[in-house]
């Protein structure tokens, strides 16, 4: 009797400590967003004395810093969501479609040139992308791609990779009849493609776009090396542009700019989040 | 509703160190230029005629079908449809329809929209499609799921869909590759009768793969017979049932199989006999013309004779054994009897004609048994041809 209900106390210490620790690794996890969004309610001073307060009547700016951060400059911040959106919207689809198509030929196609350019896709995956940034920057302006309408080609020489990748191993679940019975009853190649294997591929299709397009959105780094900065400017540059001269900062409008722009994906992912785990688990149960 | 026709049809497969190490499970001939799957195809395949490719696993008969429909290249030979080369025509160019084994729906479409999809691309008017599709699916009594998703279907209702998407187009040519495979034994019998009846709805010509020889003997007008890629033979079901090629059809047709036995021919005269064991038996009128014609001289042969060909009897002239196995079946029973060194499968009945009950055999009984002059198949037992060819 005692030795069980020893057994059961260990037991409930034992849940009791892993509960703590997840419970502050969540908390860890959750800290930064929690700071920007009671942050950009807050004035200037206090988000620097009081950052993890919650805003009080003495401290509220109301939204006073939404106001500030979007009216901010003489770059209008609506210009910079359009560009932000133009960029991620052109690059997913250029993505998706022309990755899906690529995946497709690799898959079917069982050449070496098929094999040589799919381990150069998945190879791509792990190569870094300050190592190739400032080579890219260069070659991005000597071909012209540095405005919001042509970066979206060089967002799909970098997502590219995972993209081949996780299509690849989905193609390969598709039972290559369906695709006969197709050619049979009538489609050419391009119509096998997008009458029958595209909406097949909705699931992978998905996912991949979740994760493109939360790239895409928030990445910083690509498209200051290569925009024109003066012209066009993304969400993420855009904010940066809030640190003023001498190194001051409006913490409050710059926490305010952010929430912003982490809105519309914390949106779209919630709404997506299923397709993402049937996606990446749909090619990897037959790959 | 055409003719096709299949000269002289090679397909072999380029060597590639997979395909030598997976070479190694059969029996398919290797040459320099790589894996004969197929070798010297040809057959007259008349118009409206329903022809059955049947072997074992790898025997070839897939790829002829998956030529005839385009999906494979063909290395030599000519293949007509309705007297046309077709050798280079894509398959959506060939007016066929193709039903797979594994029913290769389009997952995302619903069972209208999987019917009428051949013929969206063949831009018929909407409201033909939509006649076309009700007529067909009326047909295949699948009327009821017209708005349902494959996934949604047991496997016998997806392989309507398959049919009836292949039927709906009218095609010249309806290939069938082991389409009832997959499905269950009650339903497997089932839909070959759906198939039999169909034929006489649809009235095109067929070509159908199975490795089940019921569903080849049931189905065709004509069957070929295939192995390690070579036609052994072709011919209607009673033809390829009582004069066999050679030993693997003998063997491959009929359930249970023949069985075979080492015995000699011999020659008294112009008449011939066979020595098995102690007993001999005089061959009939028409073997022994045609053994005399064919010029066969005394020599050790195979003799098979069918489980059902064999009765139990008493008296000179019978064969010895000793009951093994009896497995009962209903209205007869297989007994695997040990005699001369070897097992024989007899088909014994189990009721006679009266509807009595015949007394049964108990295991490790002595039996004798004997068969008729007509009912002998002879093959040469170094080639294993039929010697009564």
């Amino acid at each position: 009797m005692n030795t069980k209900q020893n057994t059961l106390t260990a037991e409930n210490r034992r849940k009791t400590v892993m509960s703590v620790v997840l419970a502050v690794i969540c908390v860890i996890y959750v800290l930064p967003v929690v700071t920007v969004v009671i942050n950009s309610f807050k004035l200037n001073t206090f988000v620097k004395t009081e950052t993890f307060a919650l805003p009080t009547a003495e401290s509220s700016a109301g939204f006073g810093n939404f106001i500030t951060g979007m009216t901010f400059g003489n770059y209008p911040f609506w210009k910079s969501v359009l560009y932000s959106a133009v960029i991620t919207i052109l690059s997913t689809v250029l993505i998706l479609i022309c990755t899906s198509m690529a995946a497709w030929y690799i898959t079917r196609v069982n050449s070496t040139f098929c094999k040589i350019v799919y381990y150069l896709c998945v190879f791509s995956m792990v190569v870094p992308f300050q190592m190739v940034m400032y080579t890219l920057s260069k070659t991005a302006d000597k071909l012209h791609l540095n405005t919001p309408w042509t970066i979206p080609i060089v967002y799909l020489g970098f997502g590219a990779g995972l993209a081949v990748f996780m299509f690849a191993g989905f193609v390969k679940s598709i039972p290559l009849e369906i695709e006969e019975a197709a050619a049979i009853d009538g489609c050419g190649p391009l119509r096998i493609f997008f009458s029958v294997v595209f909406p097949m591929l909705r699931p992978t299709m998905i996912s991949v776009g979740i994760l493109e397009i939360m790239w895409i959105w928030n990445d910083y780094l690509l498209p200051y090396l290569v925009l024109d900065i003066n012209e066009y400017r993304t969400i993420p540059i855009h904010i940066q542009y809030l640190k003023g001269s001498y190194g001051t900062v409006d913490l409050g409008a710059t926490m305010a700019l952010i929430l912003l722009s982490i809105i519309p994906v914390i949106i779209f992912y919630l709404t997506c989040q299923k397709y993402i785990i049937k996606g990446v688990a749909a090619g990897a149960v037959k790959g | 509703m055409a003719e096709v026709n299949l000269r002289h049809i090679v397909k072999i497969y380029p060597n590639t160190e997979k395909k030598k190490k997976d070479n190694s499970k059969t029996n398919l001939k290797v040459t320099e230029r790589g894996v004969i799957a197929v070798e010297d195809f040809n057959l007259d395949i008349k118009d409206r005629e329903f022809i059955v490719l049947v072997g074992p696993s790898g025997c070839g008969k897939s790829t002829t079908l998956r030529m005839v429909a385009g999906l494979e290249s063909i290395t030599e030979g000519e293949l007509l449809i309705d007297g046309k080369v077709v050798n280079d025509v894509d398959p959506k160019d060939r007016d066929i329809a193709m039903v797979f084994q594994s029913y290769a729906l389009y997952p995302h479409m619903t069972v209208y929209d999987n019917i009428a999809f051949p013929l969206k691309l063949k831009k018929v008017p909407k409201e033909e499609i939509d006649k076309k599709v009700k007529e067909a699916a009326e047909i295949l009594g699948i009327t009821e799921y017209l708005g349902r998703k494959p996934k949604a279907l047991s496997g016998g209702q997806r392989q309507r869909v398959a049919i009836g998407r292949a039927i709906v187009r009218e095609p010249k040519v309806l290939l069938m590759d082991e389409p009832l495979s997959n499905l269950d034994a009650k339903l497997r019998n089932q839909m070959r009768a759906e198939i039999i009846k169909l034929r006489k709805r649809i009235d095109t010509t067929f070509i159908y793969v199975t490795h089940d020889q019921t569903e080849a003997m049931t189905l065709g007008d004509r069957i070929v017979i295939m192995k390690d890629g070579v036609v052994q033979q072709i011919g209607t079901p009673q033809e390829v049932f009582d004069e066999p090629a050679n030993l693997f059809v003998a063997g491959f047709i009929g359930v249970p199989q023949m069985n075979f036995f080492d015995a000699r021919l011999e020659k008294e005269g112009d008449k011939f006999c066979v020595k098995l064991a102690d007993a001999v038996f005089p061959v009939d009128e028409k073997t022994n013309e045609k053994l005399l014609a064919n010029g066969v001289s005394p020599m050790d042969i195979t003799l098979g004779v069918r489980p059902e060909h064999i009765s139990l009897q008493e008296g000179a002239n019978t064969l010895k054994g000793t009951v093994e196995v009896g497995e009962m079946m209903g209205s007869s029973i297989h007994l695997h009897v040990r005699s001369m060194d070897q097992d024989v499968i007899i088909i014994a009945q189990t009721v006679d004609m009266d509807g009595k009950h015949i007394e049964t055999v108990s295991y490790g009984q002595e039996i004798s048994f004997s068969f008729g002059a007509k009912v002998m198949h002879l093959f040469d037992k170094e080639t294993g041809e039929s010697l009564t060819k």
